[in-house]
């Protein structure tokens, strides 16, 4: 896909278009808020990577500036700051998601992706399939190879989540944002432990594993 | 009533006053009694004189019917209530208005007119022999008895108003300069509980030295403001400027951990440093974040939250976590716990952070409690362990920004949580309370529950 980036600091805009451009995607790396005016109301692209604290105009007015003038392509800001203040700042300005420097680059490429495929896929099936698991939406029901596997309610909410987003990198803080709404990073490793519970019950007793875990990423379950 | 009036009693200016009152009423009953006294003696001195003329102008008579002429024709011009004549002619007839008789008791003088026969009152005389017979003059000292009464008119007249003026000025004095100090009080203690926008102002109406020291406060005070500002600005500034070097060192780590040619000793290394910088910008988004809550976030993003689900959420995300580490942890939830004002995702990290610490402080086997109460004193969210605790005469230092326990310094952990944790309550008005839970650390925070009326339930 086609990736605008707003970058000053020369390592990272390198680090960014770099790693993106390894993925296959294409990506324009600009310093400053004027320029990056310029490239997005020109080009069309399907994300843009906005530094909230840029040269000229800053992210956030260049943002609103674009969104007032109807584009909607879709914006992860990176920002130094870092509270949730900023990030509903953000957000309110027309940002899409925001990332907090310094990241992994597997942290930004997942949410790179979830952006440019929004709206996730809203599937409307009373049943979601992985490979060999059925998950029945009404019933509350998953089953693989036909043996039915009981879940909690949350173990639940997090298979869901990761085979509505099928092939797509999810990191801990996305689930921690999209399952439990939490908009901080535990110190603790209570995301692994949610995952390892419910690969235990998913995978543990079949021969194939359906949750990989992308290194220095998150999870994935493969289409 | 009974603490303010002791508190009235020792203030200053009252106490001043009265001492005052009191010094300015002995002087002067002292002086009004010396003046009573000598004009006392000064009267008597003239009614003596007074008897002496009158008994030199009697002895003027050339024999004893002549004196008594004399004493008779004065008598009748004289009432004997004021002056007595008395004089006992050497034929033993009586002559003048009165008969001085001396009986156990003492001297009487009796008139001798029909109407008022015993006379009342003090009386001063003389007497002498004259013309072979006795003359005996007397004088009332209802003179006397009368100044004793305009002095004390003068007494109540002059004195008493002097002393109510004198003393409900000081009462008013004490009282505006109580309410003063009052203010100056409240001031310093919300200075010294970090609220450092705290101002005396000290108003047009108070003293001149009360409000000398109100401006000193207040100067002293927005200069503690101003440097702990620039402090903060200076603090936040160097944070900020290190994120991008952290970026970037970040970013030179993921290149090389891509290296395939890497040894895997070199890569094991790599790995480490990547989990230091991690702990390093832990470190710093807390910092910042702390900074950020100390600088006065605005209270306006508050909302009514539920802690019940709040602490479900919290002890259902570390539950496995738990478990995995060996831990118990258990939720007690009472019933109808009220709503409190709040940011969701700070009492989230304020919690979780209480957690994490009692994760990492106690040993495998222990118990961790979170627990959801209502007391009188409030809404209490209580994380209570079975762990080695804190000693009590660090139960302060703990909640300091980077302190850390002598025993913990090997434990993974910033240092940074229960001063997160304190900064995070504060803002929200709750009182942070570390207890011995025997044994183990008990951390209570006691919220103020939304008033009864404003209940709205929580934001969608």
């Amino acid at each position: 896909m086609k990736i605008l980036a707003v970058e000053d600091d020369a390592t990272t805009g390198a680090f960014i278009s770099r790693g993106l451009r390894e993925e296959g995607h294409s990506v324009d790396l600009v310093t400053n808020g004027r320029e990056a005016l310029i490239q997005a109301t020109g080009g069309s692209y399907d994300v843009m990577i906005v530094d909230r604290m840029l040269p000229e105009i800053d992210g956030l007015t260049l943002v609103k500036t674009l969104r007032g003038a109807g584009n909607q392509t879709p914006v992860l800001f990176l920002t130094s700051l870092g509270s949730v203040d900023d990030r509903i700042g953000g957000l309110n300005a027309g940002g899409d998601d925001y990332l907090v420097k310094p990241f992994a680059f597997g942290e930004l490429s997942a949410r790179v992706s979830a952006l440019a495929r929004r709206p996730p896929a809203v599937e409307q099936e009373a049943v979601l399939r992985a490979g060999p698991l059925e998950m029945d939406l009404i019933a509350r029901k998953v089953t693989r190879e036909g043996v039915e596997i009981d879940l909690l309610p949350r173990e639940f909410a997090i298979l869901e989540h990761l085979i509505r987003r099928k092939g797509r990198v999810q990191t801990r803080t996305m689930l921690l944002e999209s399952i439990w709404d939490i908009n901080f990073d535990p110190m603790t490793n209570v995301v692994e432990t949610h995952i390892s519970r419910l690969r235990a019950k998913v995978d543990k007793p079949f021969d194939s594993e359906l949750i990989k875990t992308v290194r220095g990423a998150g999870y994935r379950i493969d289409a | 009533m009974n603490a303010r009036i002791a508190g009235l009693w020792r203030s200053m200016p009252l106490r001043l006053a009265l001492g005052l009152v009191v010094l300015f009423s002995v002087v002067s009953l002292v002086g009004l009694a010396a003046s009573y006294v000598l004009t006392e003696r000064s009267f008597e001195q003239a009614i003596r004189a007074d008897l002496s003329q009158r008994i030199a102008g009697f002895r003027a008579a050339p024999s004893a019917a002549a004196l008594a002429t004399l004493v008779e024709t004065e008598a009748r011009e004289t009432d004997p209530e004021r002056l007595a004549l008395s004089y006992l002619a050497p034929n033993q007839r009586r002559y003048g208005n009165a008969v001085i008789a001396r009986d156990d008791e003492g001297y009487h003088v009796l008139s001798l007119s029909q109407e008022s026969p015993t006379l009342s009152g003090d009386y001063l005389a003389l007497t002498t022999a004259m013309q072979g017979g006795q003359l005996t003059i007397a004088r009332s000292l209802s003179e006397i008895d009368a100044l004793r009464t305009v002095f004390l008119n003068i007494l109540v007249l002059s004195l008493l108003p002097t002393i109510l003026i004198a003393l409900s000025g000081a009462v008013y004095l004490a009282l505006r300069s109580a309410r003063n100090v009052a203010t100056v009080g409240k001031t310093l203690d919300r200075l010294t509980s970090g609220d450092l926008q705290a101002r005396v102002r000290p108003g047009a109406d108070w003293s001149g030295d009360l409000a000398e020291i109100g401006t000193k406060i207040d100067e002293m005070a927005q200069a503690q403001e101003s440097s702990v500002a620039a402090i903060r600005q200076v603090s936040s500034d160097i944070a900020h400027d290190l994120k991008t070097p952290i970026q970037r060192v970040a970013v030179h780590l993921a290149d090389l951990a891509d290296r395939e040619e890497l040894p895997p000793q070199a890569r094991d290394l790599v790995d480490r440093a990547r989990s230091e910088l991690d702990g390093v910008v832990s470190v710093f988004r807390s910092l910042l974040q702390i900074a950020q809550i100390e600088s006065g976030t605005p209270r306006s993003g508050f909302v009514p939250l539920s802690l019940t689900d709040l602490v479900n959420t919290c002890s259902e995300l570390y539950e496995p976590a738990a478990s995995d580490s060996g831990h118990h942890l258990d939720t007690r939830i009472a019933r109808d716990i009220p709503n409190v004002m709040g940011d969701r995702n700070l009492l989230l990290q304020l919690l979780a952070n209480l957690i994490e610490n009692a994760l990492r402080h106690t040993p495998v086997g222990s118990r961790i409690t979170v627990e959801l109460d209502r007391r009188p004193r409030g809404v209490v969210l209580s994380v209570a362990d079975t762990g080695p605790g804190i000693p009590e005469e660090e139960s302060d230092n703990v909640l300091q920004r980077l302190y850390r326990l002598d025993r913990s310094r090997m434990t993974p952990g910033s240092g940074l949580g229960l001063n997160f944790v304190s900064v995070v309550a504060r803002l929200h008005g709750a009182d942070l309370v570390l207890r011995d839970n025997d044994p183990g650390l008990r951390v209570e925070v006691v919220f103020e529950p939304v008033a009864a009326t404003s209940i709205l339930g929580p934001r969608p």
